[in-house]
């Protein structure tokens, strides 16, 4: 189920966007929510739409250390690698929720980034 | 240039139009947001923006009230728009090649100065009246405590100068003239 952004368009235009499944985003949103014991990173353009998302249970940790933070570290970095290569130039970042991945989480999005 | 970067501003705030890219080609450039939500209520939006930066989006609580970084450059004007837009606290707009121990820093102290732990930390569990009131009594106490003090100084000299000199006019050491009754 598509996010329903109210258009104006006309009806030919509603398919299209199923097809641009690699399209380049130059500007892009990554929400982080630091939960106690989970933090799941989701990578979106600028109006919400879902590119991808990784969280610390699909990268293979359990229990109590999917609320550490290097587990926040490990999901920030997966969840960047789909979209380095699409050409991201601007990043924003949105954290939510009091955990211990949020500087974590922010740190790696950082490396990744700069270096 | 900055006249330029205006009107491009005005224009963002218009929700029918989606906010363009900017068209010089720059490196990775990062802003963080950051929200106080509890675990139990999920998103509380806070405050929504009131002043340049910041909305609260994040906290629900007025006393929560978002700081602008005082960043205004041309460069960053699409910046803000999703931070004004959504509900979010505090933010923080990262310069080029800034370490990372800075930027990190710096977003720590932009959180703890909007007051977003505490208010996480007050939500997670059921409060009663009793101490809510305790709570608002204790706050109200800091916040006077830290205003107080500057102000109270000078207006009380004034008044104490004043009321001294009343006094001694009106002091009554002398016995009434007249017979005293007994």
């Amino acid at each position: 189920m598509a996010k329903a952004i109210p258009r104006i368009g006309s009806r030919r235009n509603g398919r299209i966007g199923s097809r641009k499944s690699a399209r380049r985003i130059p500007k892009g949103v990554i929400h982080v929510q630091a939960s106690f014991n989970n933090t799941i990173v989701t990578v979106t353009d600028v109006r919400g739409r879902v590119v991808s998302w990784s969280s610390v249970g699909t990268c293979g940790f359990k229990g109590t250390r999917r609320g550490t933070p290097f587990a926040a570290q490990t999901a920030a970095a997966n969840a960047i690698r789909t979209v380095v290569d699409q050409g991201m130039q601007r990043v924003e970042v949105m954290i939510k929720s009091l955990g211990l991945g949020r500087d974590a989480a922010l740190r790696a999005i950082h490396e990744v980034v700069y270096y | 240039m900055a006249a330029s970067s205006i009107p491009s501003l005005f224009s963002f705030f218009t929700p029918s139009k989606p906010p363009s890219a900017p068209t010089k080609a720059q490196p990775c450039h990062l802003t963080i947001s950051s929200s106080a939500t509890t675990t139990k209520n999920g998103w509380t939006p806070l405050v929504s923006s009131s002043n340049e930066i910041q909305p609260n989006t994040l906290s629900l609580s007025s006393s929560c009230s978002s700081d602008v970084m005082s960043v205004v450059c041309p460069s960053f004007v699409h910046a803000n728009t999703l931070f004004f837009r959504s509900a979010y606290n505090v933010q923080v707009i990262v310069d080029e090649n800034e370490p990372e121990e800075k930027l990190l820093g710096r977003f720590r102290r932009e959180v703890m100065r909007a007051g977003v732990i505490q208010e996480c930390k007050r939500r997670r569990f059921f409060e009663n009246k009793q101490d809510e009131k305790k709570r608002k009594t204790r706050e109200a106490a800091k916040r006077n405590r830290r205003r107080r003090p500057q102000a109270r100084n000078f207006t009380q000299d004034r008044q104490e100068t004043t009321k001294n000199k009343k006094e001694e006019e009106e002091d009554n050491w002398d016995l009434p003239e007249g017979n005293i009754p007994y």
